[in-house]
């Protein structure tokens, strides 16, 4: 129970320094530790045959896969760091604790039927669903924004941990599968619009024309 | 008894830990660097000499080094090391402990605007500013401290309830440990915040106030700033490596051992770290908020 806690506690500590954080190879880098830390969750929550595999899977996908595409993807581009996020980074990081202390008020109030995992999950699934959607808002870089998604969708994924045996390892693998594609196809976006602008800022997509 | 030891173990170790921290970034540019009782001839070689005052100035510049050296002592009463009990426990001495560096603070930054020199009072806002991010952070550490151990007296929130908490709540530990380890650079003016080494910067905070103090005066100065760095470390130390009940002798060893292993960690931020700049660290300070307050949601959620 000790290592479980440490681990997630672990995990949303990562997701703050990612909110504070402006370079870009750094925060990927912070990312791949993060789902590190996070495939190791489902073998100390229920350990066995079908925990091992989702571990195995997330490993090769969000560890070693989707880093490597992202740093192809920064040296494709070429960028570096995020100039200008839409909220400075001490006000993200503010931000940060704020929804966090909403995300444990939230799950104090959650009325769950199982809670014999351990009462950090839920409250720190919670935190780095926030934490990744404030990623994805407060910065205006393509390729910061698909990590704020990301880290989002690993806070989901530690919110599924509640139900790891109950859910078939084919819902798990598609979802997997889904995010990849997803990763895959927005790389592919942003490839265009730094083709397109010469930079990979979303800002240029408000504009009707080019 | 108790008193006069925990004073001359405060007084004769404490320079010894800039020591190491010197040897520590000295091994990582590949020199040789000073030799590690370094800070100890620095410390004589001041004492030895006379003080220069400004005409300009008041008593309270004269006073100032003294207030310091005197709130750092005082604090040191109040933490156990090792093996040692605290001389002066009270109940709630935590605020005093907390006081006294404000106190300190304080006075520094009056003896600073007290030489009229514009480039002081500079470095005197600075150190105002990011003092005050950092005493929030201290405070909310010592909350949860309270909140784990159910007490207000500072040897006792460090000592054997805190330990026996480890087990239940482990990443409270980790969470606490990070953000108090920045509130330890932050007040010691160590490097991502402030760069002790350099004299002649626009950017220094700390060493800037002390320009004007000269000789005996500067001596003070700096053993002060040795003996709050040694306290302060040995907070950290004892949240870290909480007491037990063993020996007095393996107790004092292992909090030597683990002084020591603070200020090599200390070193290596230093050699691999550049200082941040001045708009960069209420940000990093705003990191160890956030973690200190997650830390203390996480006691909250255990109901403990």
């Amino acid at each position: 129970m000790l290592w479980l806690d440490l681990a997630l506690i672990s995990i949303v500590f990562l997701g703050i320094v990612i909110l504070g954080n402006n370079r870009l190879r750094t925060t990927i880098q912070l990312f791949a530790l993060q789902s590190f830390i996070l495939s190791l969750v489902p073998l100390m929550v229920h350990p066995g045959v079908h925990a091992m595999i989702l571990s195995v899977g997330t490993f090769i996908l969000k560890v070693v896969i989707m880093p490597t595409l992202f740093f192809w993807a920064i040296r494709h581009v070429s960028i570096r760091r995020e100039a200008q996020p839409l909220i400075s980074y001490g006000k993200t990081l503010l931000l940060g604790g704020f929804l966090i202390g909403v995300a444990f008020l939230i799950s104090s109030r959650l009325d769950l039927p199982d809670k014999g995992i351990s009462n950090l999950l839920v409250p720190c699934a919670f935190s780095v669903i926030m934490i990744g959607f404030l990623l994805l808002v407060s910065r205006f870089k393509a390729i910061t924004q698909i990590i704020g998604y990301l880290v989002m969708e690993n806070g989901i994924f530690l919110f599924a941990q509640l139900l790891l045996e109950k859910t078939p390892l084919l819902v798990e693998m598609g979802i997997l599968l889904d995010i990849f594609v997803g990763v895959l196809v927005m790389g592919i976006v942003v490839n265009h619009i730094s083709q397109e602008f010469d930079s990979a800022s979303t800002v240029n997509l408000i504009n009707l024309r080019g | 008894m108790e008193i006069p030891l925990h004073i001359s173990i405060v007084l004769i170790f404490s320079p010894l830990l800039l020591g190491i921290i010197g040897k520590t970034k000295a091994f990582f540019a590949g020199r040789w660097g000073p030799p590690l009782l370094q800070p100890y001839y620095d410390i004589v070689k001041l004492f030895r000499k006379g003080s220069v005052y400004s005409t300009s100035t008041t008593w309270i510049f004269q006073a100032a080094p003294i207030v310091c050296m005197a709130a750092a002592l005082t604090s040191s009463m109040l933490m156990p090391m090792g093996g040692l009990k605290a001389p002066l426990p009270f109940w709630g001495d935590i605020l005093l402990f907390a006081g006294l560096y404000g106190l300190a603070r304080f006075i520094m930054i009056l003896a600073a605007l007290d030489t009229g020199s514009s480039f002081e009072g500079m470095g005197a806002s600075r150190e105002a500013t990011f003092s005050c991010l950092a005493e929030i952070v201290l405070f909310l550490d010592f909350i949860i401290m309270a909140l784990l151990t159910k007490k207000l007296v500072l040897s006792q929130m460090v000592g054997d309830v805190l330990s026996s908490s480890w087990h239940t709540a482990g990443a409270v530990f980790l969470l606490m440990g990070g953000s108090y380890y920045m509130v330890l650079l932050t007040e010691n003016a160590r490097i991502p915040v402030d760069d002790p080494a350099t004299h002649l910067e626009l950017t220094m905070i700390h060493e800037v106030m002390v320009l004007d103090h000269s000789g005996w005066d500067l001596g003070l100065i700096l053993y002060g700033s040795t003996v709050k760095l040694f306290v302060l470390g040995a907070l950290l130390i004892n949240i870290l490596l909480p007491s037990h009940n063993q020996s007095v002798l393996i107790q004092m060893v292992e909090f030597f051992v683990g002084m020591m292993v603070l200020a090599l960690s200390m070193g290596v931020v230093e050699s691999c770290m550049a200082r941040l700049r001045l708009n960069r660290i209420p940000q990093l300070l705003m990191v160890a908020f956030v973690l200190a307050l997650v830390g203390l949601l996480v006691v909250l959620n255990k109901g403990m």
